[in-house]
């Protein structure tokens, strides 16, 4: 038990002594490689020169849902009858109409239903445009 | 007509991608029709329709989601806003309170409460009414259990 003692404190020194002397070892190639690396690169290789550069942008509604709850097409496609006519004219006016509630849906498909109630088919509160169009 | 029949295709997509588990069928009766559906509801957990399916009907008019689409129930069903000969459905939603965000989906979830909620201030069948207005709630519980084994049973064309 004694000897043990006696032994272990030693070994500790000992294992803190070694351990600094690989770490110089290791740091010292890891400059010497980058050093003639970047001596080589400013000489031989040729900056990057930026020739184009594509932006893009996705937008969407700011809105709680991205879908008509009349029609269920994205309110950002045609509402369901347009989509089943492309040719037809009126498509150009296939517009979103947002309510004073802030529900919005095609203005086509939320005509429809006005003609049968004057309400929000999401909250059922009386139906009053706040803006309409793109 | 157009719009009905393109708003239906996306409710029966919508249907085979996220089955509901209330929902045990709900599909056109054939392929002839897309107006015509069946729907087959699992009896509400902790009510005395719990364990039966309940068969419907449904018919979708031309102008549907603008008016809406008519349920009756095929399986004979004792519940006070139900006509328990017609299987006429009483509830608000399907007449003044229609709105066209509803999906047959939706429709059907709504059914499903009515039998867990009844209303017996406005009824269609005044026995199971009458029952609950005198406040014998265990007695309405009997009754319905009774009609729900005697019907509603799981069979093998409603599963």
């Amino acid at each position: 038990m004694a000897d043990m003692d006696v032994d272990t404190p030693p070994h500790d020194s000992s294992t803190p002594a070694p351990a600094p002397a690989p770490a110089p070892v290791v740091a010292k190639p890891t400059p010497k490689p980058a050093q003639p690396g970047s001596a080589a690169g400013k000489t031989a290789c040729p900056r990057i020169e930026i020739k184009k550069w594509n932006a893009v942008a996705l937008w969407s509604w700011d809105m709680e849902s991205d879908v008509c709850a009349i029609c269920r097409n994205n309110n950002m496609e045609l509402c369901i009858e347009c989509q089943a006519d492309q040719d037809a004219k009126v498509n150009d006016n296939c517009n979103i109409a947002w309510g004073i509630c802030n529900h919005a849906f095609h203005f086509h498909c939320i005509s429809r239903w006005l003609k049968n109630r004057n309400s929000c088919p999401l909250d059922n509160r009386e139906w009053e445009y706040q803006k309409y169009g793109h | 007509m157009a719009a009905a029949v393109r708003r239906l295709l996306k409710e029966l997509q919508d249907i085979q991608n996220d089955p509901s588990e209330e929902i045990v069928f709900l599909a056109p009766i054939d392929d002839e029709s897309i107006l015509r559906w069946r729907a087959v509801l699992r009896g509400p957990r902790d009510s005395p329709y719990e364990g039966g399916r309940f068969e419907l009907h449904i018919s979708v008019p031309e102008q549907y989601p603008i008016r809406p689409p008519t349920l009756t129930f095929v399986t004979p069903v004792c519940h006070p806003n139900v006509h328990f000969e017609t299987g006429e459905i009483c509830l608000d939603i399907l007449k003044s309170q229609w709105s066209p965000a509803w999906t047959l989906t939706s429709t059907c979830l709504a059914i499903q409460v009515l039998l867990a909620n009844p209303e017996p201030s406005s009824p269609l069948n005044c026995d199971a009414a009458n029952l609950l207005r005198c406040g014998d709630v265990m007695g309405y519980r009997s009754l319905v259990g009774l009609y729900t084994r005697m019907y509603a049973l799981p069979q093998e064309h409603l599963q």
